[in-house]
C-alpha cells in the first residue's frame, strides 16, 4: 500500500476541544423554548397485574401538563433493541413491548408517565397515581423459568416455554464421532453474572412535535436511523416525518441503546404529543440500572475432545441466558456466543446450542462483546485446564489451534487473515512469560500470571442485517463536507471517518467537516453498535471519496489537458502523474467547476463483509489468601486491529474495554433479592472500576491488514472486553490453584474458593 | 422560601434567587447556563458534577445551594484564558484522555483543584485526586497520563512566566 499521508495519525479528534472546554451538547443539555418535564411510574412488582390506575389526582396538580398509562397510548408492539429494524429472515423479530402495558413483567417497568412544568412537580404527580395490582407469580432464574410450573410471561412461546426468539443452532462435522476419536474429554460449567454498561450519561431524549405533525427526537441512541423507525412504527407515521438525532454527542452507550434509549424516546413523545409541548425525559441513575438493558447472565456448558498432542478434535458448546423481561437482544445474544466460542479455534467437529429465557427482571441486551466475554471466559478457561492437563505451554496450545486463513469454521464469511501469534508472542514478552511459576507463593500473597484469547466482529452480519451509506460534497474551496448516519459515541468515528476520507481525496485532514447522528442530515447507517463504524461506515466513506475523486479527475482532465487516469491529488492540489509540475490547486478546481455549474458529489454505498480481530490478554495477579482480595498488578492487551486509523484511538478503546473486563472479572454484578428488587442499583452499591483499580496496563497494536476492507480495518471497540476475565481467572489459577468456575471473582468467592481447596 | 445567593462564578458575581431544595449543580446548569458541568447520578457518587468552590473539588449535586453563599466557585467554562486552552485541557486532547467527554468537565476539575495546590504530584496523588470521578470509556489510563503530563507543562509555563512578568 502506499505511504499514508492522514490515515495512521493521531490528528487531534474532531470532538476534544468542546468536550475539554464544557461547550460539547449533550442530550441532557438540551433546552427547548415551553419545554416540559416527564417523569416515570415504575412497577415495584416483578409480575403483577394492573387492576385500575386512577391518574385524576395527578391531573388535576397545577403545573401538570400530560399523564399517560396504558389506557391513552399507542398499542403497538415493538422491540426497543434495533434489531427489530434489521433482523433476517427467516428469524422474525420478537414485538413484546408497549410503551406500558397493562401488566409489568420486572421492578421498574413503565406503569405511567407525567410532564409537568418542572421535574419537581412531575414526581410529585406520580405520587398522585392510585395503582390497584394483582401480583402475579415471579420467576427469575432462567433454568426455573423453563420449568412447567413457572409463570409463562409473554403467554405461548413457539420455540418453547419463555424462551423468546429462537433456539440457536451450530453445527459443522460429526461431534459425537470427534469425541470417540478423542484422546481426553473435557467437559465444565461456567456460571456468568449480570454487568451493568453504566454509561456516564443516563438514558434521555427531548421530544418536540409541531403542529403539522412531524416529531424531532434528540437522544442518547446509538443508532438514530433504526431508532427513528421504531417511533415512526409506533406512533404510525411516515419514517420521513420523524427525525432521530442526537445534539451531537452521547455520554456513553456500550449496547446500552443500540435502538431507543430503553423507553426515554417513546414517553417523551407519548408526552409530547398530549401536552402540545416539548417534553424532556432524563433517567435518574437508579432508572438507568433498573430500567434499562444489562449484560445478558447465564450458564455455559463446553465440551471438548482433544488428541495428547493438543489438537482439538471436538467441541459442544450449550448456553442458558437470561433474557429478563423482555426480549430486546436476546435473539442474537446467544448466535453471537455460540458462533464467537466456536470460531476462536480449529475444530473439525463442532456443535453449539443455546438460547434465552425470559424471567422477572430486568431485560438484558447488548453489552461490549455482545455474549463473546461470556463464551470466552468459558472456553479460554477450559483451554488453561486442557493445557495443563496436558502438559503442555498455555501459548502453544493455542497458537497450535488458533483459527488460520482457510480454515473451516460455521460463519459464512472467510477468516482471511489473523495477527494472533504475533499478538501472544508480543503479550508474553511484555508481561515476562518467563517469570511465570517463578514467584515465591509459600506466604499468604500469591502471584500468578494468565494468558486468555479472543476473537470479535467487525460489524453486525450475519447476526442481524448490516449496511453504510455516506456520501461527500466538495465545497467551492475544495474542502469536503462527510454526512454519515452513525454516532460518534467518543469512540472517534468522526474522526477517523474523515481521516479515511482526507487519505482518499489527498485532501487535508482541517478540510473535512463531519456530520454524524442525524436522520434528517444523513443517509441511512446502522448505527454504532458490534465494532462497526470505522470498519462498515468506514468503508462507504472510501467507496464516496472514490466516487467524488473520479468526477474531480474527470473535470480537471480538461483543465490539465490531460487524461483522467493520470491524474492524482497530493497536499489539495491536483496534478498530472506524467508531468508533475503541472498542478494546480483543489481551491481552483472546485471554483471553475462551480462556475461552470458542478459540484462534486460521491455516495457510497456498501453492505460489508466482516473480518475478525485477534487479541491475546496477559494478566498478572496477586491474591491475598487470607482475605480472598485479587490485585491487578498488569494487564497486557495485544490486538490485532487490521489496520489502526487513529492508533491512540485504538489504544483507548483497548484500556477501556480492559477496565470493564476487570469489573466482570473482579467485580461487577447486578444482584437480585427474592423479590426481584435490584439490591445494588447505584453507584454506591455496584462497583466498577475507579482509578484506585486500575493497574498499569499496555495496549499493544498489530496490523494484520484485512483484505475485506479498503484500508484493512477490523473492529476494535469491543475487544478489549472480550478475554479480560478469562486471563484474570486463568491468573488467579496459576496463583493460587485454585479454579474459578463463576464471575465476579469478588474476595468472598475467591475465600470461601481457597478454604474449599484446603479442605478437599 | 426563596433565599438570594450571592457567589462569584468563574470571576464574575453573580446573585441569584434560590429555593431550600436547589442543588449547585442545578443553579449552575439550569439558572446560569453553565451545561459544561454535567449530573450523571445525583448522589455525589460519579464526579461528572465536579467544580472548585473555595479552592476544593466537592461534588456540586452534593451542595444546597445556599451553602455556596460567597463562595469562589470555578467550573469548566472558567478556566481557559480566553482561547488559550488550560494546560490541563490541551493535555487531555493530546493525550487521547478524551472518549465520550461526559466525565471530562469533572475530572478536568478535579484534576485542577490537585494541580492548584500541588505542582509536583505523583502518580498515586493523582490516582486519588481522581478516584471520586468515574469514567467508563477510557480505563483512565489516558486521563492519568494527561494529568502528569499538565503538571510538567504548567511547571514550565511557570517558571518562564515568572520570567517574562515581575509581579501582578
Amino acid at each position: 500500500m502506499y505511504k499514508m499521508s492522514v490515515v495512521g495519525k493521531n490528528v487531534r479528534k474532531l470532538d476534544s476541544v468542546e468536550k475539554v472546554t464544557g461547550t460539547a451538547n449533550f442530550t441532557t443539555d438540551v433546552e427547548l423554548p415551553g419545554m416540559l418535564f416527564g417523569r416515570t411510574l415504575r412497577s415495584p412488582y416483578p409480575h403483577a397485574r394492573i387492576v385500575n390506575i386512577d391518574t385524576t389526582a395527578a391531573e388535576k396538580l397545577e403545573g401538570v401538563k400530560a399523564v399517560i398509562s396504558y389506557k391513552n397510548t399507542s398499542r403497538v408492539l415493538f422491540n426497543t433493541a434495533a434489531t427489530s429494524t434489521f433482523t433476517l429472515p427467516p428469524m422474525m423479530p420478537v414485538l413484546d413491548q408497549y410503551i406500558f402495558d397493562s401488566v409489568v413483567r420486572y421492578v421498574g417497568d413503565e406503569v405511567a408517565a407525567v410532564a409537568a412544568v418542572t421535574e419537581e412537580i412531575a414526581e410529585r404527580a406520580l405520587s398522585l397515581i392510585k395503582v390497584e395490582y394483582e401480583i402475579l407469580p415471579a420467576v427469575f432464574d432462567p433454568l426455573e423459568a423453563l420449568k412447567d410450573e413457572a409463570p409463562a410471561l409473554h403467554g405461548e412461546c413457539e420455540a418453547g416455554k419463555n424462551i423468546p426468539a429462537e433456539k440457536i443452532h451450530l453445527e459443522m462435522g460429526d461431534v459425537e464421532k470427534g469425541f470417540a476419536e478423542a484422546d481426553f474429554v473435557f467437559e465444565h460449567t461456567f456460571k456468568v453474572p449480570v454487568q451493568k454498561q453504566t454509561q456516564m450519561e443516563t438514558q434521555a431524549a427531548v421530544a418536540q412535535v409541531t403542529k403539522d405533525g412531524k416529531i424531532t427526537v434528540y437522544s442518547t441512541t446509538q443508532t438514530p436511523h433504526p431508532s427513528r423507525r421504531i417511533l415512526a412504527s409506533i406512533f404510525e407515521i411516515p419514517y420521513s416525518k420523524v427525525r432521530v438525532l442526537n445534539p451531537p454527542y452521547v455520554g456513553g452507550g456500550f449496547g446500552v441503546r443500540i435502538g431507543l434509549s430503553a423507553k426515554a424516546e417513546p414517553i417523551a413523545v407519548a408526552l409530547a404529543l398530549q401536552a402540545k409541548k416539548p417534553v424532556k425525559v432524563v433517567y435518574t441513575r437508579t432508572e438507568d440500572f433498573i430500567a434499562s438493558d444489562t449484560r445478558h447472565p447465564g450458564y455455559i456448558t463446553v465440551k471438548t475432545g482433544v488428541k495428547k498432542d493438543g489438537t482439538l478434535v471436538s467441541r459442544k458448546m450449550h448456553a442458558i441466558l437470561n433474557s429478563g423481561a423482555y426480549c430486546t437482544w436476546s435473539g442474537e445474544t446467544p448466535g453471537v456466543l455460540g458462533a464467537m466460542g466456536l470460531s476462536m479455534y480449529r475444530c473439525e467437529n463442532q456443535m453449539y446450542d443455546g438460547h434465552s429465557v425470559y424471567t422477572n427482571t430486568t431485560p438484558t441486551g447488548a453489552m461490549r462483546g455482545f455474549g463473546n466475554p461470556q463464551a470466552m471466559f468459558a472456553i479460554d478457561s477450559q483451554m488453561d485446564i486442557i493445557a495443563e492437563e496436558l502438559g503442555i505451554d498455555a501459548l502453544e496450545l493455542r497458537i497450535k489451534n488458533m483459527m488460520r486463513p482457510g480454515d473451516k469454521w460455521v460463519l459464512p464469511y472467510q477468516c482471511q487473515s489473523t495477527g494472533l501469534e504475533e499478538c501472544i508472542k508480543n503479550g508474553a514478552e511484555e508481561i515476562g512469560w518467563n517469570q511465570k511459576g517463578s514467584f515465591d507463593n509459600s506466604g499468604r500473597f500469591k502471584r500468578g500470571i494468565g494468558v486468555a484469547v479472543g476473537t470479535h466482529v467487525s460489524n453486525a452480519w450475519p447476526f442481524c442485517g448490516d449496511y453504510s451509506n455516506a456520501y461527500l460534497t466538495m465545497q467551492q474551496d475544495g474542502s469536503v463536507n462527510l454526512a454519515a448516519g452513525v454516532p460518534d459515541l467518543g469512540t472517534g468515528t468522526a474522526t477517523t471517518l474523515a481521516q479515511m476520507a482526507a487519505e482518499v481525496l489527498g485532501i487535508s485532514f482541517e478540510k473535512v467537516s463531519v456530520t454524524f447522528g442525524d436522520t434528517e442530515s444523513t443517509p441511512f447507517d446502522i448505527g454504532s453498535h458490534a465494532s462497526r463504524t470505522c470498519y462498515a461506515s468506514g468503508a462507504a466513506v472510501v467507496a464516496a471519496a472514490n466516487e467524488m475523486k473520479a468526477q474531480i479527475f474527470e473535470y480537471a482532465s480538461k483543465l490539465l489537458e490531460t487524461y483522467s487516469d493520470k491524474i492524482d491529488i497530493e497536499e489539495d492540489h491536483v496534478y498530472s502523474t506524467e508531468r508533475p509540475e503541472q498542478r494546480i490547486s483543489l481551491f481552483q478546481v472546485a471554483e471553475r467547476a462551480h462556475l461552470a455549474g458542478i459540484q462534486f458529489i460521491g455516495v457510497g454505498k456498501v453492505i460489508p463483509q466482516n473480518a475478525p480481530p485477534y487479541m491475546a490478554h496477559f494478566a498478572d495477579v496477586e491474591v491475598d489468601t487470607h482475605t480472598g482480595q485479587i490485585s491487578v498488578i498488569k494487564m497486557v492487551g495485544v490486538h490485532d486491529v487490521g489496520r489502526a486509523i487513529h492508533p491512540q484511538i485504538c489504544e483507548g478503546q483497548i484500556e477501556g474495554g480492559i477496565v470493564q473486563g476487570i469489573g466482570y472479572a473482579l467485580s461487577e454484578e447486578v444482584i437480585y433479592d427474592k423479590n426481584g428488587k435490584q439490591v445494588n442499583n447505584n453507584f454506591h452499591k455496584y462497583m466498577i472500576p475507579t482509578s484506585m483499580d486500575v493497574p498499569e496496563i499496555k495496549a499493544i497494536l498489530v496490523e494484520s491488514n484485512d483484505p475485506s476492507h479498503p484500508f484493512g480495518v477490523k473492529g476494535v471497540g469491543e475487544t478489549g472486553l472480550v478475554p479480560t476475565a478469562a486471563a484474570i481467572a486463568n491468573a488467579v489459577y496459576n496463583a493460587t490453584g485454585v479454579r474459578m468456575h463463576e464471575i465476579p471473582i469478588t474476595a468472598e468467592r475467591m475465600f470461601k474458593a481457597i478454604v474449599k481447596n484446603k479442605n478437599n | 422560601m426563596n433565599q438570594l445567593l450571592r457567589m462569584v462564578v468563574n470571576s464574575e458575581n453573580v446573585e441569584i434567587y434560590v429555593s431550600p431544595d436547589d442543588t449547585l449543580v442545578d443553579v449552575l446548569r439550569d439558572k446560569l447556563n453553565l451545561k459544561g458541568t454535567k449530573k450523571g447520578c445525583g448522589e455525589g457518587e460519579c464526579g461528572a458534577c465536579t467544580v472548585i468552590m473555595n479552592g476544593k473539588a466537592v461534588d456540586s449535586c452534593m451542595i444546597p445551594a445556599i451553602k455556596a453563599m460567597d463562595a469562589n466557585i470555578q467550573t469548566i467554562e472558567g478556566i481557559s484564558d480566553g482561547d488559550k486552552l488550560h494546560p490541563l485541557q490541551q493535555s487531555f486532547i493530546d493525550n487521547g484522555a478524551v472518549q465520550c467527554g461526559f466525565c471530562t468537565p469533572g475530572m478536568i476539575m478535579a484534576s485542577k483543584a490537585l494541580l492548584d495546590e500541588n505542582s509536583s504530584p505523583t502518580p498515586y496523588d493523582i490516582k486519588e485526586a481522581i478516584a471520586g470521578n468515574i469514567c467508563r470509556c477510557t480505563g483512565y489510563i489516558k486521563i492519568e497520563k494527561a494529568v502528569q503530563e499538565a503538571a510538567e507543562m504548567m511547571k514550565h509555563e511557570c517558571c518562564c512566566h515568572n520570567h517574562s512578568k515581575s509581579e501582578e
